[in-house]
């Protein structure tokens, strides 16, 4: 019998792999799998690094300052990491047309949640409403995921909004800023609860606040933006390792996975892949699952449509998150100083639910980011900016405010089959109402800062574009009734038999909030029952 | 003066304005290097107004404050900007200077606002004072001078 072949080793690939492999079942993994250089001076927190790295600026900006943000840049406020550069790397030759889309790809081992903030947050019943099964049923695989890579997080005000709970660790102890904020949180509690439906407690996060087998707990080091050292922050490839220890399990990377052939029954029946020399190579598949992300699988399964057919297909209703970020001053923390030795990600939640909307903040405190990308955009000149700042550091803060999304005819995926090689061509529109929806969460958001005595100035506040938050769903979504371009609630295609799907791509809506728990819970399910 | 000179001229003088500090040697190589590997100081639509600010900004940390104070608000893109900003990524990497960027007196609330309300107050004199500078000097130049590369190191 054929192994199970997997295509992608993304948050969703592994996961539904260790599952298959932990059943007995055979497993061949196809990936392009960029990998990152090796963790250096594992020991060493951040400032340490800078004291005794021979290149301190080539680890943190680069050896060609692919990390420096100029003026008249993206406009972000963070830049990827050199040490992260490997998570965006496209193979040669790979194409996109986008419009009113800003896709971001990963061909890395690991996937795009290699460069994730690790945010763990379930999907409630409510949230589910659209997926052709229950709340219940879902909620044993978020048990197993919590289970194998480690979730912390508290019971507060945020657990009748996330829904489960779970076995968590006992949270991450918080910095100076993030403690004040919750502790004023708890003063004003009620009034920010009568009045904007707001809710705030400990993040969920995937990092460790004790010790498992072969990842420490975390050290707070504070290089989390760089890469865990210690393996207490959790990443996908930690579950390829644990899934290469399987003598069931075959991964192979340096492959780009083009498309798969069919046979006379309308079934896959080979995956055809290339090197990066170009090499063709062929594999025989008798269920193929593609979990390579949203967009690339929609790419392989369109480019096997037209390679088979000859049909150009859309797939509509793609989805992603739109995000805000909001940077904030808390005011009592002006000219403080602070400990950069925390840790980086978010560390409290601000979950918005009301008769509008329901919104979902991530708070971090931003310690150890880089400082020139923020600098630079203060209303000073950069002597003056720079004086500023360092006042200002220990009292930044920011909020990365996501708001849902449904999938809409309009916004679709389809192969553009007049360019050589074929490339995949994406359309988004956003709703007419989302300025409307931007204005309000902004609003709302900056009331809410401002009864935590904080400061959020307008014109720092950044509308990331569509497709930053990288959250991609709903290109070939689950559904109970056999309809072509969707799929069965076990992920398999209703266009091809043997074909199935474990990534984004099958959910049927797009709550505000962080779906790779969900994505790793879904591909558990998948594995587990249906096969 | 050749190119190194004068981008080590540079380093050194926007060093000394943004912390206080001469850059060591490591962060005044890493300056040459950026110079030479990239073409954001190079390609940037740069005039000679642009030519002009970078050359009398090197000369001394105050004429740098002016420059980038009138930079601030009308040349938020300009070159001497672009290389303030390089200036500043490389120390907050480098040691000794990531401490100095970094250092908070802890002063009193109080303390702090009156000290950054005193560094708004200078801000806006010097922009005043820039622009009176400035503003003839960048109608005589586009008037009269053509375009010419600034200095950058061969690859």
């Amino acid at each position: 019998m054929e192994p199970i072949v997997v295509v992608g080793s993304g948050a969703s690939g592994v996961h539904f792999a260790l599952t298959a492999l932990r059943k007995g079942r055979r497993v061949l993994m196809l990936d392009v799998g960029h990998t990152a250089r090796g963790t250096v001076r594992p020991s060493d927190s951040l400032n340490e690094l800078k004291k005794n790295l021979p290149d301190p600026i080539d680890y943190f900006l680069g050896s060609r300052y692919e990390s420096l943000v100029l003026p008249g840049g993206h406009g972000e406020y963070y830049a990827f990491p050199p040490t992260k550069q490997h998570v965006f790397k496209k193979p040669a030759g790979f194409q996109h047309r986008a419009s009113g889309f800003n896709p971001i790809y990963s061909f890395a081992a690991g996937g795009l949640a290699e460069a994730w903030t690790g945010g763990c947050y379930p999907f409630t019943a409510r949230e589910l409403n659209k997926f052709p099964f229950s709340y219940e049923e879902l909620a044993p695989y978020y048990a197993k995921v919590a289970e194998n890579i480690g979730i912390n997080g508290a019971d507060d005000d945020l657990t009748s909004v996330f829904g489960w709970q779970g076995d968590l660790m006992k949270p991450l102890d918080l910095d100076d800023h993030a403690s004040l904020l919750l502790d004023t949180y708890k003063r004003h509690r009620t009034v920010l609860k009568e009045k904007f439906g707001c809710s705030m407690g400990r993040a969920r996060c995937a990092a460790l606040s004790k010790e498992l087998p072969n990842r420490k707990a975390c050290s707070y080091c504070g290089r989390c933006l760089w890469g865990c050292p210690s393996g207490a922050f959790y990443t996908p490839s930690l579950t390829l390792d644990e899934c290469r220890t399987y003598p069931n399990f075959q991964y192979i990377p340096g492959l780009y996975v083009d498309h798969f052939r069919m046979d006379n029954s309308g079934k896959a029946k080979t995956v055809v892949a290339s090197s990066a020399k170009g090499e063709i190579q062929e594999f025989a598949a008798d269920s193929l699952v593609l979990a390579a992300g949203t967009l690339c699988s929609a790419k392989i399964f369109l480019e096997s449509i037209y390679r088979n057919t000859a049909e150009t297909p859309e797939l509509r209703g793609v989805m992603d998150n739109r995000q805000i970020l909001m940077p904030f001053v808390n005011l009592r923390l002006l000219g403080r100083k602070w400990n950069p030795n925390s840790y980086q990600y978010h560390q409290i939640a601000i979950a918005v639910e009301n008769a509008n909307e329901h919104l979902h903040g991530l708070v971090t405190t931003l310690k150890t980011a880089l400082i020139h990308p923020l600098v630079q955009t203060l209303p000073f000149d950069l002597g003056t900016a720079v004086s500023v700042f360092r006042n200002i550091h220990g009292a930044l803060g920011m909020v990365n405010i996501n708001l849902s999304d449904e999938r809409r005819e309009e916004n679709h995926v389809k192969l553009d089959v007049t360019t050589t090689p074929h490339r995949l061509s994406i359309q988004y529109r956003a709703k007419p109402d989302e300025p409307q929806r931007l204005k309000r969460a902004i609003s709302t958001y900056r009331k809410i800062l401002r009864k935590l005595g904080c400061f959020a100035p307008s014109r720092t506040v950044h509308i990331r574009p569509m497709g930053s938050s990288v959250h991609y769903a709903g290109t070939l979504p689950m559904q109970s009734t056999r309809v072509p371009l969707t799929c069965s609630k076990y992920g398999r295609s209703h266009d091809v038999e043997n074909l199935y799907f474990a990534d984004g791509s099958t959910f049927p809506e797009l709550p505000a909030k962080n779906i790779t728990l969900t994505l790793m819970a879904n591909a558990t399910r998948i594995a587990e029952e249906a096969f | 003066m050749n190119n190194t000179s004068q981008l080590e001229r540079e380093c050194h003088t926007y060093t000394q304005y943004l912390i206080g500090q001469s850059p060591s040697p490591y962060v005044v190589n890493r300056y040459l290097d950026f110079h030479q590997k990239s073409d954001a100081v190079r390609a940037s639509g740069f005039d000679a107004f642009d030519r002009f600010l970078v050359s009398l900004s090197a000369r001394r940390p105050f004429w740098a404050g002016m420059a980038d104070s009138y930079a601030s608000v009308f040349r938020k893109d300009s070159v001497v900007r672009k290389k303030l900003v390089v200036t500043l990524a490389l120390l907050e990497c480098a040691a000794s200077s990531f401490e100095a960027l970094d250092d908070v007196q802890g002063l009193s609330l109080a303390a702090t606002i009156f000290q950054l309300s005193w560094r708004a107050l200078r801000y806006s004199l010097l922009l005043g004072a820039s622009v009176l500078v400035f503003t003839p000097v960048r109608i005589v130049t586009s008037l009269s001078l053509k375009p010419r590369a600034l200095p950058v190191l061969e690859r």
